[in-house]
């Protein structure tokens, strides 16, 4: 009952993120199952960028153990928790709940504050993610989009909470996503240092951030600023 | 015939190109080799997946240049996002984007290799010509103290007051102005790496390249002629374009230790050793924090390194111990390795230019493999050692107290949760370390083995010419043939090996 129960949330989520997967597993061998993709992937496909770390069976694997938290919800339930989405132009890859997602995220993941007093909103940080996504391999690209459902769903699935990622206030939402860099489940983990790499790496890399960590920014005629 | 770059993102790739001599990637290996058979007369294309980025194309900025430069947009990892792994995509490879680390291979390692793996050609005395000619390619000499920022000069003081052996380390800069931005590429050139020295010269002797030129398969390796099929690439290297045809009589493969295997293994064809007996030698970040200014961007990022727990002459293992080199980042790669977000985050980076940091290079026994499946998708599968976890931890201890002696308010190890050590009792804490999956930001930049050079096809994947077993002159001339780790630092033996087999060659053909 448990499992059957289970198979249907993960089912319900690879769904949800709109990936082009279909169920293989049955519950005797849910432990090693996968989720094969219905068309093969193109020839350029061979590349595992950050994203390839979610491979079908781990995502599955998280998928079974959000199950136990949620089992006496339905799938038409969970998808009207996460609420309407403003629709977003000129997106290349990302659906607005997608979009929606990764704005909580980055709000809480570089906020303002006292040292650094930037609101990274104006930076608009996801549609840089959503641009770097639109040149990486299929198999990539379908692996983030079941990561953002996860992270959406994450409060529910792994803090027992029925709402999700994006209707968090900011300072539980923080306390929530800080628990995936320590969590003991590997998935989390991963998907916390994928996230973390893209947008320190983006946003750091802003100039107008520069003049708050003491970097001068590139030069072509460095003069020392301290003596060796 | 007339050599040049050809950047097959711009111009229509020829239908077929029938040449003597084709080889894939032009990094250390690859470039080498190319330059010495171009001179002695024989027909030579590169093939290489980056292009020409030079001057102030290199923009010194971490989005543009980790996307540009590196191997899957600076995101290639091993399957569990344990170790990100490094490696270059450029013409010139890895040495355009390197510390400029100039190591040669130890005396011990190459006899170790002769006794215990029979790579007799390595063997202090016959390898020495080809060493000595690398460290002339490379314009080789100790980093001049002008060139040591104060962010090494901290971790020399500690040493130091420590009584620790270390030492200002070698390089191949000429002209170097400082600019710090060396491992994401030299907008000035200072390198006398691969694109300013091999490349020219192989160029000036008729070698072609095809640049945005991704070779794909190998086929009729046993055939005399061999085909090499290629696709292009757009202008930025995301997606492949037309494809096309390479007949060659020799395939060198040279391609970084991940991605000869993967072409190999993809092609179908050597024996069952390929992709098997991989080292990523990876490294462990930890950063003192002062409540002095350091700026570490200012200057050379890594000149100064303790080598007190270094050996090269460890019996089963040959180069093992550890050393802790100084490093510094630009702001954007810093703050990946950092192990906060939020709040937290953004103070820990406030202090940026309050940062001495450090990597500690742990070298490592094989317990890698490449694989990639029918799908044609590459993992690349590392299990850490737990020899290397404790030698990592005596090292996080050794290290912080280096940094705290050169007065250091607190040594942050990037851990997930972080250590945070604020006095040398505090830094036994560090053998607490688990280093469980995806909790450490470590990284390799010296991927070596995976195609092992052996006298017999039982222990390894390519013989003692760097010739794949099974097939007729497809080779290999890069780190996949190293048994162990060459070096601290695989530059230097890299061009020292692909002069010594490329010489081996010249004999041949």
């Amino acid at each position: 009952m448990l499992w059957e129960k289970a198979e249907e949330l993960a089912i319900w989520i690879v769904k949800a993120a709109n990936c082009p997967y279909t169920w293989q597993a049955s519950r005797e061998n849910l432990g090693t199952s996968s989720l094969r993709m219905s068309t093969p992937p193109p020839p350029e496909s061979s590349h595992d960028g950050l994203f390839s770390f979610l491979s079908r069976r781990r995502f599955l694997k998280a998928g079974l153990v959000a199950g136990g938290a949620v089992l006496g919800v339905g799938g038409g339930g969970l998808l009207l928790l996460r609420g309407r989405a403003p629709e977003v132009e000129g997106l290349r890859v990302l659906d607005a709940h997608a979009y929606k997602t990764l704005q909580s995220l980055v709000e809480i993941m570089l906020p303002r504050t006292a040292a650094i007093p930037l609101d990274p909103a104006p930076m608009d940080l996801p549609r840089a993610f959503d641009a770097f996504l639109a040149d990486e391999p299929e198999h990539n690209v379908a692996d983030l989009e079941k990561a953002l459902v996860l992270i959406e769903f994450g409060p529910l699935a792994f803090d027992k909470k029925l709402t999700t990622f994006s209707r968090l206030d900011p300072e539980a939402r923080s306390a929530h996503w800080n628990e995936w860099a320590v969590s003991d489940d590997l998935l989390r983990r991963q998907v916390s240092i994928a996230m973390r790499k893209f947008f320190n790496l983006v946003y750091f890399d802003r100039p107008e951030v520069w003049p708050y960590i003491g970097y001068p920014g590139p030069s072509m005629t460095r003069t020392r600023s301290v003596k060796p | 015939m007339s050599g040049g770059i050809i950047d097959l993102s711009k111009e229509a790739p020829p239908t077929e190109v029938t040449t003597e001599i084709c080889i894939i990637g032009s990094g250390c290996g690859g470039a080498t080799a190319a330059r010495l058979l171009s001179e002695a007369g024989h027909e030579v294309v590169i093939l290489e997946e980056g292009r020409d980025l030079i001057g102030p194309e290199r923009t010194q900025r971490d989005a543009a240049m980790y996307d540009q430069l590196y191997m899957d947009r600076g995101g290639r990892a091993t399957s569990d996002l344990s170790v990100s792994v490094l490696q270059g995509r450029v013409l010139g490879g890895g040495g355009v984007i390197n510390a400029c680390d100039v190591v040669p291979s130890p005396n011990a390692v190459l006899q170790h290799w002769a006794a215990k793996y029979g790579l007799e050609d390595f063997a202090p005395a016959s390898f020495k010509p080809f060493q000595d000619a690398a460290l002339q390619d490379l314009s080789a000499g100790r980093i001049p103290e002008s060139l040591v920022n104060k962010a090494n000069n901290k971790l020399r003081q500690g040493a130091e007051a420590l009584g620790l052996r270390g030492e200002v380390m070698m390089h191949n800069r000429v002209g170097c102005q400082g600019l710090g931005t060396c491992l994401i590429g030299c907008p000035i050139h200072s390198k006398r790496n691969p694109r300013m020295v091999a490349l020219p010269a192989a160029i000036e002797a008729g070698t072609r390249i095809f640049t945005r030129s991704r070779a794909t398969q190998i086929k009729k390796a046993n055939h005399e002629l061999k085909e090499v099929d290629v696709r292009t690439l757009d202008p930025l290297g995301y997606h492949e374009k037309a494809p096309f045809r390479i007949r060659a009589k020799v395939v060198i493969v040279a391609a970084n230790a991940i991605a000869s295997a993967q072409l190999l293994l993809r092609s179908g064809i050597g024996n069952g050793q390929i992709g098997r007996n991989l080292t990523l030698q990876p490294q462990l970040p930890i950063i003192g924090l002062f409540d002095e200014r350091i700026a570490a961007f200012d200057g050379v990022p890594q000149s100064y390194a303790i080598t007190e727990f270094e050996e090269d002459d460890n019996a089963e293992h040959g180069l093992w111990g550890y050393r802790i080199e100084g490093i510094s980042g630009t702001p954007g790669i810093t703050a990946t390795l950092l192990p906060y977000s939020g709040a937290q985050g953004m103070e820990g980076m406030a202090l940026y230019d309050r940062m001495a940091s450090s990597l500690i290079l742990v070298p490592d026994a094989p317990s890698g493999t490449v694989e990639v499946a029918r799908d044609g998708r590459m993992t690349i599968q590392y299990t850490q050692r737990a020899n290397h976890q404790e030698r990592l931890r005596h090292a996080v201890e050794i290290g912080a107290k280096a940094y705290l002696e050169a007065g250091a308010t607190e040594v942050l190890v990037p851990t997930a949760p972080p250590l945070r050590i604020r006095s040398s009792s505090d830094a036994k804490n560090a053998r607490q370390l688990t280093f469980a999956p995806a909790t450490a930001p470590l990284i390799s930049a010296h991927q070596q083995g995976t195609v092992r050079f052996a006298a017999s096809e039982r222990d390894g994947g390519a013989n003692l010419n760097g010739e794949v077993f099974g097939t007729r002159d497809v080779y290999v001339f890069d780190s996949s043939g190293y048994p162990t780790s060459a070096s601290s630092h695989t530059m230097t033996p890299i061009i020292a090996s692909s002069r010594m087999l490329t010489a081996k060659l010249l004999t041949r053909i």
